[in-house]
């Protein structure tokens, strides 16, 4: 054994013999199939229980009155601050989503491997990822985000929600221009690859980003959505983007919105219920789809809407029930694990191009866009599941007891905008800051943060404020207080 | 293989037959007749050598014309010529041992007295009597310059132990643990964090007490040098008990038993009762909404809804925390067979250790079987033993945050809730008796019912580890002898966690089951030259080579959504997956020391090693730096025998030493570049890949560096009563290998890179003093005082200034603990308060305190400590007892956060009748619950203190009582740990209740409640 010992050392030519193949880890590869990224960033943009649960449910679902809950947790509703909560979709954006999604830009536009259609389309798709997070949060990292390991940026610097904009709006015209033949096939969860869908997609949501800048600069608003509208946008249900999720195998293959609500797997967050504001507007209407959104109280048998605002203790003072069991609650159909997750809808894009007409920005007859929406609003819901399908004759018949009256124009297309954009609480949310419809009366809870206003964006996180220096200048550029819990009465950019 | 065998079969079979030698015995006492036990004897100059036993008594055979070397601790070393005695009895002189030996590097013995730097040895004695599941926390104010800090995790948990400091920015701060000579695992196995979790243990837990003979702590640089790249953090080494030869065989057994009950701090209001805004629920559904909060009306005894919709009286239910902590046990019993002949040594032995902890329905089961042989043919000399341990541990408590943490609910439950209500079917704790599922008491679903989290989750593992060495030697010439030795550790540990069905985060459950090897190899030659060349001139050279092999696989499935309802397997899953994960690196070193003694008061000691790392190399073959020289210098000058009669006569003992040395840390394999993977099982059949790496890679890398400088003075005086032993140091680690926090904007949570520099500078200083020493009473007093000023010099950029780095946050994300440019390792960080000119809180519109910056609070990890322990021999009575004083720690108390945001808190008291400034008295929990979890600075508490750390009681059964039986001695010992906190300044918590056990110090919330152990020991040997 000693002559083996010895051997061993001094027969070794070199003392590192092997070692390069000792520090290979067998389990990783070192470049990946674009079409396998791509799939993981789309799903991951629909997001996790997390972030869907915070940011979306808890505070954009109730702050715009979609829904409502007595929970305390259920911050949103009341307007008071839980720094985690507000943070959770700049927490998990950044990692979950704009990491991979700007590696795989990185290598398709250094021609390693992929096409320029599939550059096309993902740069698109960061259009989805970042004008969420500038929408939610205001000035966010956006030119030098993503980049820790391709350019070893460790600290982005953020970046003005204007100068955000204007790029994202360059890259969607860029992005469709790359559209050709080749692309992601199968792999790509919204599409399949179809390339004309993919440019119809790519310009209604420049027609999105453009009509966000309504108010803030309506030169530049009208200047790109009238080269949206002009160069394609969905033109029936069918053009809707949205992932299909299934139940499993895990849990990243979820609707995050199931995840939280969708009791039959296993767990199901009992505290929301249909908003009474939502109800009233729905009932006010005859709207079809109350029966979609909701189902009858398990109190009462019918469907009823819960005031926001109240507690456990306050409710017991309400008129229209002293319960959570006498409100309704969200229809279980539209909130399971294998829920689509919805990103933009053809009812979304004619009701911008409603708008658009009533600006005279590139589209006329506000009347049919308003009414080609309405209808598609109701129909979109057979996304969800088939039994959810309205016939046409319910649908005429709802179109016409609501006729386009250009005087109230903005307020029903806001309205409506508001309706189709259910459960995709984010755009809702944005677009209510935008147009101020519908016609919201705030809450006034003890301890809200916001003087009984609705807030006016999330809170980022204060780690990051305290870790990067570069938040420092946002934070100045902003006006934003060094509480957190301020940020939320500031108005981000496009918000005037 | 096969030879080395045979070699050793050969020992054991000729050891009686060898040389004609001549017989020696006699008896040695004290000064006092009374019979000495455990004194070495030795043939000069040769290995061979016994001990007394019991009675003083010796017998050994030598060579003829040999002399024998007598030596014993705390007495003057004698040498007498055998001539032609049979018989040599000994009186023994107290006095100073200038011979004394210690166990150094590569588990060398060397005199003390040569040493150019610091080491302390423990003796087994002294971590088996007051006996801790972990044996590193026996250590705990025991020695000057190593910190223990004992997170609060349950049994089995981890130890952290750090000497002379922080060095590290990142990765690991604690010593490298050798056993015999085979460097052993001490990884933690996973431990709790902000969203909660548990403590799965480490190395070191595996250790038994009872086969321990010694600990060396090899604290400085200098003295680890030889282990390279492994040396920073210092090292421990462990001697583990051997057969003697010549011992005759011997059987001992010992028996502990030691009770476990928690120390209460617990200490919220008992006023007001569950509710808000003042008001008692009336409703179940209110009830329910406020099941956590104890905001309500002041107790009055009336009826009131509680969460299950039955009314009980609104009044104080008495200690919940006494209700559901139990009083724990833990039984140690150990028999061990030891002996040897003229030229072979042995020893087995079997240790069964069975622990219930406070926790209900936790506890560990340990069992230890270790085996030794020594022995020596002519120039051969062999050893081998092995040590298998299996330990089960049964429900490892949550921590931290509240999912499946008992702790959590425990110490949140309002005044007017008695925990006992929570029960639900006796027949399945925590569960609803009509559905089976968790019997949920508030409408937080996080928030788990703690009869459910303790008896239906499991978390659960059991760990088979097999660790020991072989070597074989051959001495050419007298002095030169080669060396080879095979050490292996290795355990397998599998694990199940189970969330059962039911459980109202997770309503259908899910279960993983993993199964994880880790392995280390070392294969060690040396070469060692040791004779004294001339009178004056001694000469003490090795040169030697190790390759190390490690390599860690697990493999793990989960299966969640039970389809049957309560049937807890993977198979059962809904949805199913399977972890694999795969490790590996190899570290090869040759390395040399010369030591070289002049006129037997000048020692000179250099040191070399150079290390070639896998984890360095680029694995796409690229040219990369994977090696490192390290090199150490030492110098001792003995004053007593270099200045002689210079020196004043009460010193019996003088030197001076210095040294310096640079060695390393080590460093991950895989980590240099950028990896993809794929994730789950694909979306409607298009598979998910993304990048693996959570923390940016580094490209390349190189070890951290570690450079110190070391100055000690070693004084004996007054023959013997008093000795003082000082040590100064000053160590600066560069080049640190870090995941530093960067902004998660950049898509990654942490950056791995080389960063920083950090300064230890410190003294150590430990005192003996003997001021009673007669035949039946001896007094001992050892008192040792460590300060080590730690700085964090530089962080990422050297050229920037106040730069930090995160290492942990709080669950309440409003408490960190961070590295600080210019301040000490583990900064606890909060938020301070905002106030104005003269002091006053400033509030905002609402009459709120308003949240102010993010501030450095102080260090988590104590730069002061000074342990006294007193040792009193009075006639057959041992009696000793160990104080331990920390000071100049902060801790983030999240157990006051949370009460404080709950109104359960003492300070919430105020204000709840008349309000404070503009909120009203109904609202007062909003200006509360604004401090909560908006002014950190509030939590953050001074954590000095000074415990009552050991006590031991021990009675010698005095020899003639034992004439009539088969027994040669009986000690019946009383034991304690931790029994009072003398001095705190946290309220509700002890100040040593930090959940991990990782670098991030500083942080409570909710872990298992400090206890105090107290039982009995006894200990037979026939």
């Amino acid at each position: 054994m000693l002559l083996v010992l010895v051997a061993l050392l001094a027969l070794q030519t070199s003392c590192d013999d092997g070692f390069a193949e000792i520090n290979t880890n067998p389990q990783a590869a070192i470049e990946i199939n674009p079409n396998f990224q791509m799939t993981w960033v789309q799903l991951r943009t629909s997001g996790g229980r997390y972030e869907n649960w915070r940011a979306g449910l808890i505070y954009s679902s109730m702050m715009i009155q979609h829904m409502s809950a007595l929970c305390g947790y259920w911050t949103g509703d009341k307007y008071t601050y839980n720094g985690g909560y507000s943070s959770s979709l700049i927490d998990n954006g950044y990692r979950e989503q704009v990491k991979d999604m700007q590696d795989l830009i990185n290598t398709l536009q250094s021609g390693t491997q992929g096409d320029q259609t599939m550059l096309g389309m993902a740069r698109i798709w960061r259009v989805v990822i970042f004008h969420r997070l500038t929408d939610m949060y205001g000035d966010v990292p956006y030119f030098e985000a993503g980049k820790g390991a391709l350019e070893g940026i460790d600290f982005p610097a953020y970046d003005a929600q204007e100068v955000i904009y204007m790029d994202m709006l360059k890259e969607l015209e860029e992005g469709i221009a790359q559209i050709g033949s080749g692309g992601f096939g199968g792999a790509d969860l919204i599409y399949a690859g179809d390339a004309d869908q993919w440019k119809r997609f790519g310009n209604s949501l420049m027609l999105r980003l453009a009509m966000r800048l309504s108010e803030v600069d309506p030169g530049t608003a009208q200047a790109w959505a009238s080269k949206a509208i002009a160069g394609g946008v969905m033109n029936s249900n069918a053009d809707d983007a949205f992932i299909q999720h299934t139940n499993g195998p895990e849990g990243i293959n979820r609707n995050g919105i199931g995840e939280v609500l969708d009791k039959s797997n296993g767990f199901g967050d009992d505290c929301p219920r249909l908003s009474a504001t939502l109800v009233g507007l729905l009932e006010s209407t005859g709207d079809p789809r109350l029966n979609i959104l909701g189902v009858p109280s398990a109190n009462t048998g019918v469907i009823a809407g819960m005031p926001n605002g109240l507690d456990e203790t306050t409710i017991q003072d309400n008129a229209s029930g002293t319960s959570t069991d006498d409100f309704s609650r969200i229809n279980p159909a539209i909130v399971l694990v294998e829920s689509p997750m919805m990103f933009m809808t053809y009812a979304e894009t004619e009701l911008l191009l409603a708008e658009a007409a009533m600006r005279g920005w590139g589209a006329s007859d506000a009347g049919s866009h308003f009414e080609a929406g309405l209808r598609a609003g109701v129909k979109m819901w057979e996304h969800y599941d088939a039994s959810l399908a309205v016939d046409d004759a319910t649908v005429d018949a709802f179109v016409a007891a609501n006729p386009f009256d250009a005087a109230n124009g903005m307020e029903q297309i806001g309205n409506q905008y508001w309706l189709a954009t259910f459960l995709n609480e984010y755009e809702a949310y944005s677009n209510f800051r935008r147009t101020g419809y519908p016609d919201l009366t705030p809450v006034n809870y003890a301890g809200n943060v916001t003087n009984g206003q609705i807030p006016l964006r999330l809170a980022g996180n204060p780690g990051e404020g305290s870790l990067n220096p570069n938040f420092e200048a946002a934070k100045t550029r902003q006006g934003l207080g060094s509480d957190f819990s301020s940020h939320m009465s500031v108005p981000v950019w496009w918000d005037k | 293989m096969r030879n080395f065998l045979l070699s050793l079969l050969c020992l054991l079979v000729t050891s009686a037959t060898l040389t004609a030698q001549s017989r020696v015995s006699g008896n040695i006492t004290g000064e006092d007749g009374v019979p000495l036990i455990g004194v070495n004897v030795l043939e000069a100059g040769t290995s061979n050598g016994t001990v007394t036993d019991f009675d003083g008594n010796y017998d050994l055979s030598v060579a003829e014309g040999a002399s024998l070397e007598f030596s014993y601790t705390g007495y003057e070393t004698q040498t007498i010529a055998i001539g032609s005695q049979t018989v040599i009895d000994m009186v023994m002189t107290e006095g100073v041992n200038l011979d004394e030996v210690v166990v150094t590097a590569l588990g060398i013995e060397r005199k003390k007295r040569a040493l150019a730097y610091s080491v302390t040895e423990l003796s087994g004695d002294e971590v088996a009597t007051a006996k801790e599941i972990n044996v590193g926390n026996s250590l705990a104010g025991k020695v000057a310059g190593v910190n223990v800090s004992n997170p609060s995790t349950g049994p089995g948990g981890s130890t952290r132990i750090v000497i002379r400091g922080n060095g590290n920015i990142a990765g690991n701060n604690q010593p490298l643990i050798v056993v015999d000579g085979v460097p052993i695992n001490n990884d933690n196995l996973g431990s709790a964090g902000m969203w909660g979790g548990q403590d799965w243990g480490d190395g070191l837990s595996s250790l038994n007490s009872d086969d321990i003979e010694n600990i060396s702590i090899l604290k400085g640089n200098t003295a680890s040098a030889l282990y390279g790249y492994r040396a920073s953090n210092g090292v421990i080494l462990v001697t583990t008990k051997t057969g003697k030869k010549g011992q005759g065989l011997q059987v001992e057994f010992n028996s502990n038993f030691l009770a476990e009950t928690f120390q209460d701090n617990y200490d919220f209001q008992t006023e007001y009762g569950h509710g808000r805004n003042g008001a008692k629920p009336t409703t179940e559904e209110e009830a329910f909404a406020q099941g956590l909060y104890a905001w309500g009306a002041k107790l009055d005894g009336s009826s009131v809804m509680q969460f299950d919709g039955q009314s009980r009286p609104y009044s104080n239910a008495g200690s919940n925390l006494d209700r559901f902590y139990r009083t724990g046990s833990t039984w140690t019993n150990n028999v061990s067979l030891s002996g040897g002949g003229e030229n072979v040594g042995y020893r087995f032995s079997m240790t069964n250790l069975d622990n219930q902890g406070i926790m209900q329905n936790s506890g560990l089961d340990r069992n230890t079987f270790s085996a030794s042989v020594n022995g020596q043919s002519g120039k051969w000399l062999g050893s081998l033993s092995g040590t298998y341990v299996k330990e089960n541990t049964k429900n490892r408590p949550g921590l931290s945050d509240s999912p499946g943490n008992a702790n959590y609910t425990a110490w949140s439950l309002p005044p007017s809730i008695n925990i006992n209500d929570l029960k639900g079917d006796p027949n399945k704790l925590g569960a609803d008796p009509e559905t089976g599922f968790e019997l949920q008491f508030n409408d937080n679903v996080f928030v788990t019912n703690p009869w459910w989290a303790t008896h239906q989750f499991a978390r659960n593992n059991e760990k088979d580890r097999l660790y020991g060495n072989a070597s074989l030697g051959y001495e050419f010439i007298e002095g030169l002898v080669l060396r080879g030795k095979v050490g292996i550790d290795r355990f397998t540990e599998r694990r199940t966690s189970l969330e059962p069905y039911g459980t109202a985060f997770t309503n259908f459950g899910a279960i993983n089951e993993s199964n994880r090897t880790v392995q280390e190899v070392n294969l060690e030659a040396t070469l060692r030259f040791n004779r004294d060349i001339t009178e004056t001139v001694g000469l003490d050279l090795i040169v030697g080579g190790n390759q190390q092999k490690n390599f860690d696989e697990s493999l793990g499935g989960r299966g969640a959504n039970f389809n049957v309802p309560f049937l807890h397997s993977i198979k059962n899953g809904a949805n199913q997956s399977v972890n694999y994960g795969f490790s590996q690196y190899q570290v090869n070193s040759l390395f040399g020391q010369a030591e070289v003694s002049l006129m037997n008061s000048l020692y000179l000691t250099a040191t070399v090693r150079q290390d070639w790392f896998s984890q360095l190399t680029d694995p796409s073959g690229r040219d990369s730096e994977n090696s490192i020289l390290y090199s150490s210098f030492g110098v001792a000058y003995d004053l007593s025998e270099g200045l002689g009669d210079a020196l004043p006569d009460f010193v019996d003992f003088a030197k001076v030493r210095a040294s310096w040395a640079e060695v390393g840390g080590a460093t991950d394999p895989y980590q240099l570049g950028l990896t993809y993977g794929i994730r789950g099982q694909g979306h409607l059949g298009n598979p998910l890949g993304s990048i693996n790496n959570n923390s940016v890679p580094a490209g390349s890398l190189v070890p951290s560096t570690s450079k110190e400088l070391e100055f000690g003075v070693d004084l004996r005086m007054y023959k013997g009563r008093v000795g003082l032993d000082i040590a100064y140091y000053d160590r600066e680690t560069v080049d640190g290998i870090l995941s530093a926090s960067i902004s998660g904007t950049s898509g990654y949570g942490s950056k791995t890179v080389n960063v920083g520099k950090i300064s230890n500078k410190g003294i150590e200083i430990l005192l003996s003093l003997n001021p009673v020493r007669t035949s039946n009473f001896r007094w001992n007093l050892d008192i040792n005082y460590a300060r080590n000023n730690n700085k964090v010099v530089s962080l990422l950029t050297p050229e920037d200034d106040g730069e930090e780095i995160r290492l942990e946050e709080s669950r309440t994300r409003n408490a960190y603990v961070h590295l600080v440019e210019g301040l000490p390792y583990s900064q606890v960080m909060g938020f301070a308060y905002v106030r104005d000119g003269s002091g006053n809180l400033t509030l905002d519109d609402n009459g709120l305190p308003v949240q102010g910056d993010l501030m450095a609070f102080g260090t988590g990890v104590h730069p002061n400590s000074l342990g006294i322990n007193n040792k009193f021999n009075i006639g057959d009575l041992r009696v000793s007892f160990l104080i331990d004083i920390k000071t100049g720690g902060k801790i983030y108390n999240a157990t006051n956060a949370y009460g404080m945001f709950r109104g359960l808190h003492k300070a919430t008291l105020e204000g709840r009748e008349s309000g404070i400034g503009a909120v009203a008295a109904e609202n007062v929990e909003d200006y509360y619950q604004r401090i909560a979890f908006g002014i950190s600075e509030e939590f953050i508490d001074d954590a000095d203190f000074a415990k009552l750390r050991e006590v031991v009681v021990g009675y010698a059964i005095p020899k003639r009582f034992l004439e009539n039986v088969p027994v040669s001695g009986v000690t019946l010992s009383f034991a304690a740990r931790n029994l009072f906190v003398l001095w705190k300044k946290t309220d509700n918590i002890d100040p040593e209740s930090t959940y991990t056990s990782g670098n991030g110090q500083g942080l409570e919330m909710f872990g298992v409640p400090v206890t105090r152990t107290y039982g009995l020991n006894l200990n037979v040997k026939f």
